[in-house]
C-alpha cells in the first residue's frame, strides 16, 4: 500500500437550520484503504457521505481530493470531482429506463466520452466482476433482485474507475438473504485494494474488510483504530452500547 | 330506428361536413404543438428554475388554466386586434388552444418530473453529468414516458376543443355540422354524425397512444406490463 492520501477531510461542519449534523470530521483516505464508518442513525453518516461528492454543500471545512481542493473553492468542475468519487447508494438508484447493461455504459459514454464498444467492452468486465452474468445485462432495473441491483449499482461505480467509492450503507436496504452477495463483491474489491468510504451497520464485514473504522456520533467522530480496537475493545461507553445493539439485532 | 333512413337527408351533405375535418385537423395540430413546444419549458422552468422564475411560470400556467377556453378565443380574436394585432380567425384559433394546452402540458410535464424519485438526479450528478445532461439522459426520458398518458388526454381534449372555434366562424367540422343543419332543417342527423366523427378521431388517438405507451414501456416504469 502507497501512503498517498485520496480524500483529506479537513474540520468539516453541516447544519441544517438549527440542527448540527456534523461538527468538525477530519479524516484522511489513503490509497488502497477501506475505511468503515458506524454510528447510531442520525449521527450524520450520510449526510458526511454527501458532503464529500457535494451532493450536499459543507458549511465549513476543506475538502481535498488526491490533492486537489473541493471544498471550499473547487479546483475543477464539480461534475469533474463526482466523476472521480463512485457513489453507491442505499436505494441503488439504477436508471430505471435503463437495462444494467446500459446503467454501467451510461456514464461511460456521456460523461467520459467513450465509444459504444469501449464502453461496452468495460461495462461488461465490471459486470461480470460484480458477479452479474449475461442473462441479466439487458434486464430493468425493476426485473433484478435488490442484490442485483446493488451488485449493477457497484459496477456502475467502478467502471467509472474513481479514485475513492464511497458507499452508502449498501446493505442496508437489502432483504437479510440478499445481504451476503453484495458483501461479498465488496469484500472482492477491498481485496483488490480499491480505496472505499463505507457506511455500514455490517460489523462483521467491518472485521473483514476494513482497514480502519471510525465512529460517528453527534456530527463528530468520537474514536478511531482498527477493528479490533473499536469493536472488541471500545473506549467509549456509547461506542460499546451501540456495537452491543448491533450485535445483538444481527444474532437474533 | 334504421341508421341508413337517419342518416338519408343529411346524404348530399356529407362531403360538406367532411370538408371542415382538414381544418378541425390543422387546429388541433397546431395548438398541441404549441402546448408541445411551451409546456415543457416552462414545466422546466417551475421545477428547475429559480425561485422567482418558478413563480412566474406558475402564475401563468394557473392563471391560464383559470380562463375557460372560450374567453381565450375571443380575447384573441376580438381583443387583440384592439391592440394592433389582427389574426386570422383560424390563426386565433390555433393560438387560444395552444394557450391553453401548454398550460395544462406544462402541468402534466411537471408532475411527471416531479414523480421521478430524487435518487435518480442524484446518481446521474454523482456519475459526474452535468444537471443539463442528467435532465436529458435520465429525467427526461423517464418524464416522458410517465407524461404519455396525461398528453394523450390533452390531444382529445384539444381535438374536441377546436368545436368552440365555430364561435369566431371557423369552418371545422362542427361549424360545418350546424351549417348544414341550418340548411336540412334538422339538427339531429348533422350532430349526430359529425359527433361519431369526433369520438372516432379521439378513439383512435387513444388507440395510438396505448400502442405508443407499450412499445416505450419499461418493465417498472409507469404502468408498462410488469416484471
Amino acid at each position: 500500500m502507497t501512503n498517498d492520501i485520496v480524500l483529506r477531510v479537513e474540520n468539516l461542519w453541516k447544519s441544517y437550520g438549527k440542527l448540527q449534523v456534523l461538527r468538525g470530521v477530519s479524516f484522511t483516505v489513503r490509497r488502497g484503504e477501506v475505511k468503515v464508518i458506524i454510528g447510531p442513525s442520525g449521527s450524520g453518516k450520510s449526510t458526511l457521505l454527501r458532503c464529500i461528492n457535494l451532493l450536499v454543500r459543507p458549511d465549513k471545512g476543506r475538502i481535498e481530493l488526491e490533492g486537489h481542493e473541493v471544498f471550499p473553492r473547487p479546483s475543477m468542475s464539480i461534475s469533474k470531482i463526482r466523476e472521480r468519487i463512485g457513489f453507491v447508494f442505499q436505494q441503488f438508484n439504477l436508471f430505471m429506463h435503463l437495462t444494467a447493461l446500459d446503467n454501467v455504459r451510461i456514464g461511460l459514454i456521456k460523461v467520459k466520452k467513450m465509444s459504444k464498444e469501449e464502453a461496452t467492452k468495460k461495462a461488461i468486465e465490471a459486470l461480470r466482476m460484480v458477479g452479474i452474468d449475461e442473462s441479466l445485462w439487458n434486464k430493468y432495473p425493476a426485473q433484478l433482485s435488490g442484490g442485483q441491483q446493488q451488485r449493477v449499482a457497484i459496477a456502475r461505480a467502478i467502471a467509472m474507475e474513481p479514485s475513492i467509492i464511497l458507499m452508502d450503507e449498501p446493505t442496508s436496504a437489502l432483504d437479510p438473504e440478499l445481504v451476503g452477495e453484495v458483501l461479498k463483491v465488496i469484500e472482492k474489491l477491498a481485496k483488490q485494494r480499491k480505496t472505499m468510504l463505507i457506511v455500514t451497520h455490517e460489523l462483521d464485514f467491518a472485521l473483514e474488510a476494513a482497514d480502519e473504522i471510525m465512529v460517528l456520533d453527534h456530527g463528530v467522530i468520537v474514536e478511531k483504530g482498527t477493528p479490533e480496537e473499536i469493536l472488541r475493545h471500545p473506549k467509549h461507553e456509547r461506542t460499546r452500547k451501540f456495537i452491543e445493539r448491533i450485535a445483538r439485532r444481527t444474532q437474533i | 330506428m334504421n341508421p341508413i333512413a337517419f342518416f338519408e337527408p343529411l346524404r348530399p351533405y356529407i362531403g360538406v361536413i367532411l370538408s371542415g375535418l382538414p381544418t378541425t385537423l390543422i387546429l388541433t395540430f397546431g395548438g398541441f404543438g404549441i402546448g408541445l413546444l411551451i409546456g415543457p419549458l416552462l414545466a422546466f422552468l417551475e421545477v428547475y428554475g429559480p425561485t422567482w422564475v418558478s413563480r412566474i411560470a406558475t402564475a401563468i400556467e394557473e392563471t391560464i388554466r383559470g380562463i375557460p377556453l372560450l374567453v381565450i378565443l375571443f380575447l384573441v380574436f376580438f381583443g387583440l386586434p384592439s391592440i394592433g394585432i389582427q389574426l386570422s380567425p383560424i390563426a386565433s384559433a390555433i393560438i387560444a388552444i395552444g394557450i391553453r394546452s401548454f398550460a395544462y402540458q406544462s402541468q402534466i410535464i411537471r408532475s411527471a418530473i416531479l414523480s421521478i424519485p430524487r435518487g435518480q438526479w442524484e446518481a446521474a450528478l454523482s456519475l459526474g453529468m452535468s444537471p443539463v445532461e442528467a435532465f436529458i439522459n435520465v429525467i427526461a426520458p423517464q418524464a416522458f414516458r410517465i407524461a404519455i398518458p396525461g398528453l394523450v388526454n390533452q390531444f382529445t381534449i384539444d381535438l374536441k376543443d377546436t368545436s368552440l372555434a365555430y364561435a369566431i366562424g371557423v369552418a371545422e367540422l362542427f361549424t360545418q355540422s350546424v351549417h348544414v343543419a341550418q340548411v336540412i332543417l334538422d339538427y339531429m342527423p348533422p350532430l349526430v354524425f359529425v359527433a361519431l366523427i369526433y369520438f372516432v378521431l379521439t378513439y383512435s388517438a387513444s388507440l395510438g397512444a396505448g400502442f405508443l405507451y407499450k412499445k416505450l414501456s419499461i418493465p417498472g416504469l409507469g404502468g408498462g406490463q410488469q416484471a
